[in-house]
């Protein structure tokens, strides 16, 4: 996870699979990619030069030129994703990943897909946020006749704008969406003489990701995909925290970040410690004189931000969706709330019929982070992520930006915890509690005396060591 | 006058041999009992029945006393029944004065002697008669085999009686011992109720939970009280019946019982040969054949007796006196009484001998079909009882735990809710109640099979418990009785 594979590299491989040679003979190689690791794609060998993005934990796939036409393969078939380590998930996806790989095409390319079908039921791409022919939109039924498992089709239009767009099917969506069938797809400008654009500036660091959700029950490794409002796993291009990899920076470089919305809700990206201002929307590029400045962006679903900042303050900075149960792993949704629940005199009772049972919730849920739980199998940790100081206690769609005082310009690696200049973290008191300046209180709050009458709350709170758990 | 008194003394002597062949059996026919029962006391070699001889019985008071003083296994408790049961007792005292009885009836009614004195003018007669009812004498071999036959049937009833207190005791011990720990894992599942209802207390208490919510889990646990109540009477009910069989009160009724049935076995037994062995070994088939034997026996009996009658037989010498002369005249003879059978010839009593013999028969097959049937419906319910033992203990048991478990690994990851996971650890348990009593119900079918195949019907095993046991000689009034005395 932590160790990025160039695009050159070994994980990318040449399958020769069922689809026969000889039928695809005229037909570009399928590029496999086998693992979830971030591949930075190198420059473009070949078509017009443009800065390749960095797929978070994905890969953007390779193209062969063929008399000025840019042409692509993509194969829609069944793959295992892993989405943290020790977490795997059977979905839909491209070229062995979900999402599929990212296609990246320079504004005003002759593009040409190949869409082979090996999934089993039948299938269509759907370019979404393209101005293309309609014959070419992808909507099943609508447009075209759907792709047939184990046929090919193939799409041609002409990238005419500029942007972030994605990819996805319009034929049975509901199901091949929530299998996890879809990719990111990036039109990067055609600069003028100067190496300019008028709207788009040139990016040090252009990472993208899809947001998508699955309701993957605990103990399972298939989504339900009939699910609509309880999804259990909020992931980045399908990998939750821990296993999502870090954004990181130089000090001082710009940073781009793409974001397409392919769940079923909205989801506020929040980025710490930086304000950055929404350059572009699956519309296309924001007129400067529109753009303000923000630290949260809602991505509403099916939409598309880019949003672009730079990077100057450094440190380790959160950067999330601010729905904070998208920042959690599995959890039991109907679980009742345990704080403040006295459980003296029943722990002994309760193992007697559980013999592993362990209070939890007592006082919160931030024992989750902290304890180490048998869990069913192939579930992730409601919580988990560890930092230099202790658990983070998220999951989901949670990573962090790394801004470096010194980072090499190709170097995408994850630069390690950031070590804080002294003085310069919260720190705990250690004086008299008499020299602390009072606590004001609010006129409106009852007297101490009756605080802990009948009705109220009252919290216990955890002993030395907070590990009271054996009561 | 030589000749005739020697004739007389040689059928005395003959009559009072006769007699003598029929004497009580010391042990009161308990030996034969034992003997008939050997085999048949559901798998407990070779058990004492209750002896008359007081060193036996305090060694046997002794044994008791050392096997409950310890966990009571099965074996132990069939034997302390069969010494201590008051109802197999009054039994077997039942038998031995019906064998005394036996032997009375095959006592010679002592001879009458007739002496008379007359007066008649001159002379004195003095009449002197040693009368002998013949009847007894001329029927005695017939009747000393069927009261023979008799006994033999009644210590065939009575080893059935063994039979059936020993099965039932067993029985009895196996559901004192199932109902016992099924309470026990019920007040482990109120345990868990209890735990559960007052955590939802304490949630409602701090604002956590609803009345609504708090009241469902209070619900659970009136339910698993009212569950635990019943399996303690359960527990309570099974055990007084065993106690009751053993025939213990007061202090010897406060043994223990082990806190495990025994394991299944590894293979049920085959059903082969199941029906020929029932007709073997059942001692109530046996007793059947047995009657059949006796009834025809008496069939050739029977047209005699009428006509034979009441033989008379008399000697009888008048002395008469002159009393003048003193002359004394002396008449001597012999003198019988036969009855003349103008009218009954026996032959109603022989066609009713007959009818005798046919309902036996039909009675002795009605019998061999009933073990026939027995035998195979106790083995299916056998091999059944197994096989729901098996199913509950190597798949409901593991699944229930594995359920159980794996919720509990949701709720370690807060997916499941504590009271979630008290259910399926509700479920759980009651899965091994419910496996402890398909064990137990294995068990009862195996004692129900070993009875089927080797003892007896189970039809009157109540009769035993109850102690409230006719004589063993009024048992059998189906019997014809012999006649003619
Ligand atoms: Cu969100």
């Amino acid at each position: 996870m932590k160790r990025r594979h160039f695009f050159s590299g070994a994980a990318t491989a040449v399958a020769a699979a069922s689809v026969g040679r000889a039928a695809l003979a005229a037909l570009p190689e399928i590029p496999q990619h086998g693992s979830a690791d971030t591949a930075v794609p190198p420059s473009p060998p070949t078509g017009r030069p443009f800065r390749p993005v960095v797929t978070l934990n994905g890969w953007s796939l390779p193209w062969r030129m063929n008399a000025g036409v840019k042409e692509f393969h993509l194969v829609a078939e069944p793959v295992v994703r892993e989405f943290a380590p020790g977490f795997v998930v059977n979905l839909w996806g491209y070229n062995g990943q979900s999402p599929g790989p990212t296609i990246e095409v320079v504004e005003g390319d002759r593009v040409r897909i190949f869409v082979t079908n090996r999934l089993p039921e039948h299938t269509s791409v759907h370019w979404h946020g393209q101005r293309l022919p309609n014959g070419m939109d992808g909507v099943s039924g609508l447009n075209q006749p759907a792709i047939p498992a184990g046929k090919t089709f193939v799409y041609e239009f002409t990238a005419r704008r500029p942007g972030t767009f994605m990819y996805h099917p319009h034929a049975d969506e509901m199901t091949q969406m929530a299998m996890g069938l879809m990719g990111l797809w990036i039109t990067h400008p055609r600069l003028d003489a100067h190496g300019r654009h008028p709207l788009i500036a040139p990016a040090d660091r252009d990472y993208a990701f899809l947001l998508n959700a699955f309701a993957v029950e605990a103990g399972t490794r298939t989504p339900r995909v009939n699910e609509m409002t309880d999804f259990n796993i909020w992931a980045w291009n399908s990998r939750v925290f821990p296993g999502i990899d870090p954004l990181v920076a130089r000090r001082g470089e710009r940073v781009r970040v793409r974001v397409g919305n392919l769940t079923m809700t909205n989801h506020p990206i929040h980025i710490h410690g930086h304000e950055f201002e929404v350059t572009g929307t699956d519309g296309g590029a924001v007129p400067p004189g529109a753009r303000w400045p923000e630290v949260t962006t809602d991505i509403a679903v099916g939409q598309m931000r880019q949003i672009e900042f730079v990077a100057d303050e450094p440190g380790d900075w959160a950067v999330h969706c601010h729905k904070s149960h998208h920042t959690m792993g599995a959890m039991g949704h109907d679980v009742p709330t345990m704080i403040g629940v006295d459980h003296r005199g029943l722990v002994a009772k309760i193992q007697k019929i559980v013999p592993d049972y362990m209070v939890m919730g007592e006082r919160g849920m931030a024992d989750m982070g902290a304890m180490e739980m048998p869990l069913p199998e192939n579930t992730l940790p409601m919580m988990t992520g560890t930092g230099p100081y202790g658990p983070l206690e998220m999951g989901g769609m949670f990573s962090v930006l790394k801004v470096r005082e010194h980072l090499a310009a190709g170097d995408w690696r994850d630069s390690g915890d950031y070590v804080q200049p002294p003085g310069t973290q919260a720190w705990e008191w250690r004086g008299a509690a008499a020299d602390l300046p009072p606590a004001p209180v609010a006129p409106t709050a009852p007297a101490a005396s009756t605080a802990s009458r009948a009705g109220a709350a009252t919290v216990r709170k955890p002993g030395p060591g907070g590990t009271g758990h054996a009561h | 006058m030589n000749a005739p008194r020697s004739a007389t003394l040689c059928a005395l002597t003959a009559c009072l041999l006769l007699a003598g062949c029929a004497s009580v059996s010391p042990d009161g026919l308990r030996g034969q009992v034992q003997a008939l029962a050997d085999g048949r006391t559901a798998g407990v070699a070779a058990p004492a029945l209750p002896s008359s001889d007081p060193t036996a019985r305090q060694q046997a008071d002794a044994a008791v006393a050392q096997w409950l003083a310890q966990p009571l296994q099965a074996d132990a408790a069939v034997r302390i029944a069969l010494w201590r049961n008051p109802g197999l007792q009054a039994r077997l005292a039942a038998l031995g004065v019906a064998d005394a009885q036996r032997v009375q009836a095959l006592t010679l009614p002592n001879p009458t002697l007739t002496l008379g004195r007359f007066r008649s003018g001159h002379e004195r007669e003095i009449e002197r008669t040693l009368g002998l009812g013949l009847i007894d004498l001329v029927t005695l071999p017939w009747r000393t085999r069927w009261q023979g036959q008799q006994m033999e049937q009644a210590t065939l009833d009575a080893a059935q009686d063994v039979v059936r207190l020993a099965f039932d005791t067993r029985r009895a011990w196996l559901r004192a011992v199932a109902a016992e720990q099924v309470a026990a894992t019920q007040e482990r599942m109120h345990e868990a109720a209890d735990a559960g209802a007052e955590l939802a207390r304490r949630m409602a208490r701090v604002g956590n939970w609803s009345r609504l919510q708090q009241a469902r889990e209070q619900a659970l646990w009136t339910d698993s009280a009212a569950q635990l109540a019943r399996a303690r009477l359960a527990a309570a009910t099974e055990r007084e019946q065993l106690s009751r069989l053993m025939g213990l009160w007061g202090a010897d009724a406060h043994y223990t019982l082990p806190d495990r049935l025994p394991d299944l076995p590894v293979e049920p037994e085959a059903s082969e040969g199941i029906e020929a062995r029932a007709l073997r070994e059942r001692l109530d088939v046996r007793a059947a054949r047995l009657e059949l034997d006796r009834v025809a026996n008496t069939e050739g009996f029977a047209g005699v007796a009428p006509w034979a009658g009441d033989i008379g037989l008399a000697y009888t010498r008048n002395t008469t006196t002159e009393q003048d002369t003193g002359h004394a005249d002396v008449k001597r003879g012999w003198e019988v009484e036969l009855a003349v059978p103008l009218f009954d010839w026996g032959g109603a009593a022989r066609s009713q001998a007959r009818g005798r013999t046919l309902q036996s028969a039909a009675q002795l097959q009605d019998v061999a079909l009933r073990a026939r049937a027995e035998a195979r419906t106790a083995w299916l319910g056998y091999r059944t009882a197994y096989d729901l033992a098996r199913q509950q203990r190597d798949a409901v048991v593991p699944l229930r735990r594995f359920i159980s478990e794996e919720t509990t690994l949701r709720y370690n990851g807060m997916l499941a809710s504590v009271w979630q996971m008290l259910a399926e650890a509700r479920a759980s348990s009651q899965a091994v109640a419910d496996a402890l009593q398909a064990q137990r119900d294995f068990w009862l079918a195996e004692a129900d099979l070993q009875r089927a195949l080797a003892g007896t019907s189970g039809n009157s095993s109540s009769g035993i418990a109850s102690a409230a046991l006719p004589g063993a000689a009024a048992g059998r009034a189906a019997n014809p009785e012999p006649q003619g005395h």
